[in-house]
């Protein structure tokens, strides 16, 4: 039984990674028009996760944790708005470097992650209520 | 008369008890499907000859003070554990866990799972019908 419940701490440290990663696209979602405030600022940057298998000692077993949330160094856009307060002597403003369609595939494979571990956990259950119903 | 010298009720144990061990190294994979450099691994297949192994008591190391460490606890038994060689797909960022083929697996051991503890409950039956009840 103790094994079984292991089990389920994995999986739970799977959703919790997942859930730190669909926050971190929702907020380069969100800043995805974040312009700067004036010509010398700059935009908003993409943040990147990444994950990390880690040995919980006390447990004895390898969960997942969220590595590090990096900036994505790739170079920002431009577009044309000579009336924006940010624009540079040429009239250019640059815009963030977040791609949207990047950003809902991401999304969509945090969450089908996120599901398999869910059924990982709706299984570990059904085996557990099973040893138990040999009481029965 | 003690319940684990009998045939069924020994064998039962020592399958369930791999059934567990490689939910827990199935879940692991799952929960690692995102990370990079993550190889996936599973046990090696039950054999007719774990079934005869006899088992030896692993101890675990005892601590006289707070500061010592304990080392890891092991588990009375442990069934040897291999990484995948082969995998079916790496991603480019070397990670070479399926989830298809881990959720085929995690199904595969819910109803060998189920299976074992039936043949278990059937032959509790058998001697519940002896005893009369």
């Amino acid at each position: 039984m103790d094994d079984i419940i292991k089990t389920m701490r994995i999986s739970s440290s799977g959703l919790r990674a997942q859930g730190a990663r669909l926050k971190v696209i929702s907020e380069n979602l969100a800043n995805a028009n974040s312009l700067a405030q004036d010509p010398t600022g700059k935009p908003y940057r993409r943040k990147t996760v990444t994950f990390r298998n880690e040995l919980d000692k006390a447990m004895g077993l390898n969960k997942v944790v969220v590595d590090k949330i990096r900036p994505d160094t790739s170079s920002f856009g431009k577009k044309f708005d000579p009336n924006h307060p940010a624009a540079d002597a040429d009239g250019y403003v640059l815009t963030p470097n977040v791609n949207s369609l990047v950003e809902m595939a991401d999304m969509r494979e945090a969450q089908r992650s996120y599901e398999a571990n869910l059924e990982v956990i709706k299984a570990s259950k059904a085996m557990l209520s099973g040893t138990i119903d040999v009481l029965r | 008369m003690a319940f684990n010298d009998l045939t069924v009720f020994s064998a039962v144990k020592k399958r369930l008890g791999w059934l567990t061990q490689r939910q827990e190294i199935l879940s692991q994979n799952i929960a690692n499907a995102d990370t990079p450099k993550y190889r996936s691994s599973d046990l090696k297949p039950y054999k007719f000859k774990e079934l005869v192994r006899s088992e030896s008591m692993q101890l675990n190391m005892q601590v006289s003070d707070k500061s010592h460490l304990p080392g890891r606890r092991k588990r009375i038994r442990d069934f040897s554990e291999a990484k995948d060689r082969h995998p079916f797909e790496t991603s480019p960022s070397g990670n070479s866990v399926v989830l298809e083929e881990q959720m085929a697996k995690i199904n595969e051991s819910q109803l060998n799972h189920k299976l074992t503890t039936n043949i278990y409950k059937k032959h509790l039956r058998m001697f519940k019908i002896v005893l009369g009840k």
